[in-house]
């Protein structure tokens, strides 16, 4: 039995070397098995007490360490299944290590069994036999329980309260001894247990044996062994797929499929809490939007302590450099040469470049400019080929040259044949258009600002504004005699009606004097007013026609009625700066062009009809369409504007083509045509083709410029254009003093 | 002849200028060739000293690059036998002399008799003699002469036509020794400036074509062909007339055109009657047609359109084609006999601006001359696209800093009379450059 123990205890030891964890338990178990330990020692404690005999302390202390041993059995007892269950496997290696141990201790074991059996016989003295119970419970009776044989074994003699004191007194070991409850004695603690309850009151190891920091022994490792514990093969059961993690797999399977479980919403709990600044000193992700502070220049060779001598400046360089304005500097610093960093000075720029590195950080533009990712071929508008859009000017055919000053006005008659042109250099020319022959010069004391032949293909003349005058003058040689004698009749007959008041007219109608009717002249205008005519323009029907001067007040706008001599005053008030008047070519409608808008009056009803908004500040010309529904205008900021008169009033098109002011735009009579010329010496042609469906909008396609043909004079480029009325000519007049056909 | 590293092809020369034929067998000639080499040959093969220039026509088109080059053009083979046409070539023209005017001269006409008939834009008609002496200056026109006219040239006696702007056209008749002249009649009745005459082949009627659109023909004889008791309204207003017109001519016979021909929706610019047939008048006019009239049944047979101004028509009776001169630069040739076909034959574009003239030579149905406003006249044969000859009009006495100057003057009218090319225009001068087939010393230069 006790060979048994001893092997126990040593497998206890190599255990404990291995299992520490258990050492809490087992201390806390310890102070229940002291008492265990009393009762089993009982016998052995009285026997020391009865008898004193030294030979018998040899044993004891054999007996102590069969204590001690008995002790770490007890402190096994609820390990020793696990560690036999859990490690059968390695028994046989234990029991052969043990061995050795067990050879060492069976001689002295030997000798131990010897003496215990002669106190056995001397102890064979009958223990309580009551068992672990409360001994409160015989507090009543004489005895304390019951030997082996059945016997009671009565209470010893208790001492009174004195007795005690004088144990307390006499006995120096009483502090030492412990009452047994079962045997109702005083025990004395031994050495060993009064070193247990310090080591446990310490908190240490009860066994002063024991040593908890004993080098691991690694039983089992990763490590492949030469020698193997167990030579068995690698089993079966390891290269099978698991039934039972199947049987798991199928579990969760079968939840999915019946959607008890939904796969991928695994919520990940947040935990309850996490650490604020973990991240805190991470550089962060840049954002999708983020604007990268601008870069601060490297700096170069030449700003070292110590650089090469390409880069010093000599003293011309130098020299240049202090002379320059510090901004015009390529660098603020002039390189410079010390034999060692110690000589390097304090950086005297280094307040200012920091003031000026923070003024580029704050100030830097932080835009972020999309690139637009569109071709840009599909921004263009599709339009038709200009070359199927012929035909229209293309190039220059001649010049009419005669003038000696800027060509401000000419008209075309309404055949086509013959153009009248007004100049600066106070004469007013006729030409034949197809040879650029000059048939007629008249000579008029004043600037001929405007000119237009009369639309009545039976009336052969036109009307001319020069001063404050307007007159009608009839080339008569170009006429055959019916035409002429109808156009004298035609303007002359007012004469014979209107001759009354002279005093209210803004108007008199005067006769020419008979050089001037040698020359042409039929009846001239006076305007009451002396301001300069800038305008006239002729109704379709070639009777009325209308003079503008934009400085003569409300007395601006008139319309004359040539065959009777008479002059209304149309508007009692006229809000701004009048640019040109016209009529519409179909309907009794009448535009007035100010400086940014058009106003459209019905000349029957007497009202206006409609305001025309430009968006231009400076109308400088004005076309209408022949259909009537369509306008143009030039402006002096370069625009050209169509409008819809059914559309809006708003410009349908705004053209930006000329680089310089337009000057004048007008339409073809008979082509898709219309063309604008400008101060930049050009003249553009454009395709306006204008549908006769209401619910297509006029097609509007750039065709040609023409351009080399004027010369630009005191920043004047071309003045006028016109349309030739039959053909796609256009016939230009500039400030260079000629008048260009282009065909 | 043997060449190495060229090819040699096999051609057959072929002429049908009867004293320049050459044996019609194939020879080998080196392919790279060009007309001056096979112009060398052929003389070589005529046995001449003097040579005399030759072009060369293949399919009836000038060889105006090598043969190679041609053959590689059309995409010809190079082994067939190639039938290569050959003519003497036209030599350069040469200027003159030019007769100088009081202003612009806007119409000649060249006479068989060597006689020059002008009009000029200061209202007067001349006639020169080809040794430059104006002989007869007829003034009597209120407007610029736009067109003239031969009638006929008996001996002394001249009857001629002018047409002006003031809408009449005169005839008057002189003779050539002394400097008498009389209006032989006056013809009224145009709306507009009469641009335009043409005498038909019997010299018995003439048109006239004019910008109040309309054609009128009159006949040649002086007598009037209507009772003058109604001779217009301005007699009744001749109070008034008086004060523009301060020359009034009571004395001159009136005539009345004997049909107008209506049609034209725009300007007439040009008429030409028919060489052949009397009554068939051509006619062009602003509106892009070129119409065929018929004069007895006064219809328009024929409409040929194209989209530009017509300036002035031609008829050859050689070739039967109507050349016609436009705005867009080109001299363009019509079939008059294709009737229903309004196709251009072949468009001719050198000019640099545009074309005012045009007159077919007489004696070639290939050759005509075109006078423009870039004041070129250019020598075309329809067998090629390219014009033959460029004549400028001030090339033959002015320096460099006139001829600058002169570039710019407009060419209004050209007549191919005979052997003389006669232009005039806005330099006020006549030119005449001769265009005769001179047999002379052949150099290099003069190609």
């Amino acid at each position: 039995m006790a060979r048994r123990k001893i092997i126990s205890v040593t497998k206890k030891r190599k255990a404990t070397g291995s299992e520490s964890p258990n050492q809490k338990k087992n201390t806390v178990e310890l102070a229940k098995d002291i008492n265990k330990r009393n009762n089993t020692q009982k016998e052995g404690l009285i026997t020391s007490k009865t008898s004193d005999e030294e030979e018998e302390e040899e044993p004891q202390s054999s007996d102590n360490s069969e204590r001690i041993l008995n002790l770490g059995e007890d402190l096994d007892v609820g390990n020793d299944s696990d560690y036999i269950a859990g490690d059968s496997l390695e028994d046989s290696q234990i029991e052969e290590i043990d061995d050795d141990e067990v050879s060492d201790i069976s001689e002295n074991e030997r000798n131990l069994g010897e003496k215990k059996e002669e106190q056995e016989e001397k102890d064979r003295e009958p223990p309580n036999t009551v068992g672990n119970i409360p001994m409160e419970w015989y507090d009543d009776y004489p005895h304390i329980g019951y030997d082996m044989d059945g016997k009671k074994i009565m209470k010893p003699a208790k001492g009174d309260e004195l007795d005690k004191f004088l144990d307390k007194m006499e006995d120096p070991d009483y502090w030492l001894s412990v009452k047994d409850d079962l045997t109702q004695q005083n025990v004395k603690l031994t050495d060993e247990e009064l070193d247990i309850i310090r080591r446990i009151q310490m908190q240490e190891i009860p066994d002063a044996n024991y040593n908890p920091y004993e080098p691991m022994v690694e039983w089992f490792t990763s490590k492949p062994e030469v020698m193997p514990l167990s030579a068995a093969p690698e089993p079966k059961r390891r290269f099978v797929p698991s039934k039972w993690e199947a049987k798991r797999i199928m579990k969760i399977v079968r939840a999915i499929r019946e959607g008890r479980i939904i796969p991928g919403n695994t919520q990940v709990q947040k935990p309850r809490f996490y650490n604020l600044w973990a991240d805190s000193d991470q550089s962060r992700q840049d954002h999708p939007m983020h604007i990268p502070a601008p870069k601060m220049k490297l700096p170069d060779h030449d700003e070292s302590y110590n650089p090469p001598a390409e880069y010093l400046p000599n003293e011309k360089e130098k020299e240049e450099w202090e002379q320059m304005d510090p901004e015009d500097r390529e660098k603020n610093y002039l390189p410079q040469k010390y034999s060692s960093l110690r000589a390097v000075p304090a950086y005297g720029r280094f307040i200012h470049e920091r003031f000026n590195r923070c003024l580029d950080l704050y100030l830097a533009p932080r835009l972020r400019r999309n690139k637009l990712n569109i071709d840009p071929e599909s921004l263009i508008p599709k339009l038709p080929n200009p070359k199927d859009l012929q035909p229209f000017p293309t190039r220059l055919a001649f010049s009419y040259i005669g003038h000696t000053g800027r060509i401000r006005c000419f008209s075309i008659d309404p055949l086509g044949l013959w153009l009248v042109s007004g100049s600066d250099d106070q004469t007013i020319r006729v030409w034949e258009i197809t040879t650029g022959r000059c048939v007629y010069t008249w000579t008029v004391d004043d600037i001929v600002h405007s000119i237009a032949w009369c639309p009545n293909k039976d009336v052969c003349g036109f009307i001319v504004a020069f001063s404050n005058k307007v007159a009608f003058i009839s080339p008569f040689k170009l006429c055959d005699e019916e035409m002429y004698l109808f156009t004298n009749q035609y303007v002359t007959a007012g004469f014979n009606q209107s001759q009354k008041d002279d005093k209210k007219k803004n108007v008199h109608w005067v006769q020419p004097t008979e050089q001037e009717k040698e020359s042409g002249y039929l009846v001239i205008l006076n305007h009451s007013h002396s301001k300069t005519v800038k305008q006239v323009t002729w109704h379709r029907k070639g009777d009325y026609f209308a003079t503008l001067a934009p400085d003569a007040g409300n007395q601006g706008i008139l319309i004359h009625q040539l065959t009777k001599h008479q002059t209304q005053q149309p508007f009692r008030k006229i809000k701004g700066i009048v640019q040109r008047v016209m009529f519409h070519p179909i309907k009794p409608l009448f535009f007035v062009a100010t400086q940014r808008f058009i106003r459209v009056y019905n000349l029957i009803k007497q009202e206006a009809m409609k305001t025309l908004q430009s968006g231009v500040k400076w109308i400088s010309s004005l076309d209408v369409h022949p259909m009537g529904d369509n306008i143009i205008i030039g402006s002096y900021d370069k625009r050209l504007c169509w409008f819809d008169l059914d559309l809006s009033s708003r410009p349908y098109k705004i053209l930006r083509y000329h680089s310089m002011a337009i000057r004048s735009v007008s339409y073809h009579k008979r082509f898709p045509l219309f063309a604008s010329c400008s101060d930049d010496g050009s003249i553009q042609i454009f395709h306006g083709m204008v549908y006769n469906d209401l619910l297509q909008n006029p097609l509007i396609v750039p065709v040609k410029i023409l351009k080399g043909g004027h010369n630009i004079v005191d920043s004047l480029g071309v003045l006028h254009c016109e349309f030739h009325p039959t053909q796609p000519w256009i016939i230009s007049s500039g400030a260079d003093h000629q008048i260009n056909l282009w065909t | 002849m043997e060449q190495d590293n060229e090819s040699q092809i096999q051609v057959k020369l072929v002429t049908q200028q009867r004293k320049y034929a050459v044996s019609d067998s194939a020879i080998l000639v080196p392919a790279n060739l060009r007309r001056y080499g096979l112009s060398e040959i052929v003389n070589h093969l005529l046995g001449y000293e003097k040579p005399i220039p030759f072009d060369f026509l293949i399919d009836g088109e000038f060889l105006r690059t090598s043969l190679s080059e041609y053959l590689q053009n059309a995409g010809l083979s190079t082994e067939n036998i190639v039938t290569l046409e050959y003519v003497e070539s036209m030599l350069p023209p040469s200027s003159l002399s030019a007769y100088q005017h009081d202003d612009w001269v806007s119409s000649v006409r060249g006479h068989e008799q060597g006689y020059f008939l002008t009009g000029s834009y200061d209202n007067n008609a001349r006639i020169w003699n080809p040794s430059g002496e104006c002989l007869q200056t007829f003034v009597g026109h209120d407007a610029p002469i736009k067109s003239v006219a031969w009638v006929s040239i008996q001996e002394e006696d001249v009857i001629c036509l002018t047409a002006s702007q003031d809408r009449t056209i005169r005839a008057w008749h002189s003779s050539i020794s002394d400097k008498q002249y009389d209006v032989l009649y006056e013809c009224r009745g145009h709306k507009g400036s009469v641009e335009s005459i043409s005498i038909n082949a019997q010299e018995a009627l003439f048109s006239s074509g004019s910008w109040d659109s309309s054609i009128r023909i009159w006949t040649t004889t002086a007598t009037p062909n209507d009772e003058d008791g109604s001779d217009y309204e301005f007699i009744e207003n001749a109070e008034k007339r008086r004060k523009i017109r301060k020359k009034k001519a009571t004395s001159i016979i009136v005539k009345k055109p004997i049909s107008i021909l209506t049609g034209h929706v725009g300007p007439v610019s040009s008429v030409f009657f028919d060489t052949k047939d009397p009554a068939k008048l051509y006619s062009g006019g602003w509106d892009y047609s070129i119409r065929t009239w018929d004069i007895e049944s006064r219809t328009n047979v024929d409409t040929k359109n194209c989209d530009q101004v017509v300036y002035d028509i031609a008829y050859s009776e050689k070739s039967g084609l109507i050349a016609s001169g436009h705005a867009d630069r080109a001299v363009r040739l019509w079939d008059s006999r294709a009737e229903d076909v309004a196709v251009v034959k072949l468009s001719l574009v050198s000019h640099q601006n545009w074309v005012s003239a045009v007159s077919w030579s007489e004696s070639s149905p290939f050759m005509l001359t075109s006078a423009s406003y870039d004041s070129c006249v250019k020598i075309w044969d329809i067998r090629s696209k390219t014009p033959l000859y460029t004549l400028r009009a001030s090339d033959s006495n002015s320096n460099n800093h006139n001829r600058k100057k002169e570039s710019g003057k407009k060419l209004l009218c050209i007549d191919w009379s005979k052997d003389l090319i006669l232009s005039g225009g806005e330099d006020n001068r006549l030119h005449i450059h001769g265009a005769k087939k001179i047999e002379g010393p052949y150099t290099k230069e003069n190609l």
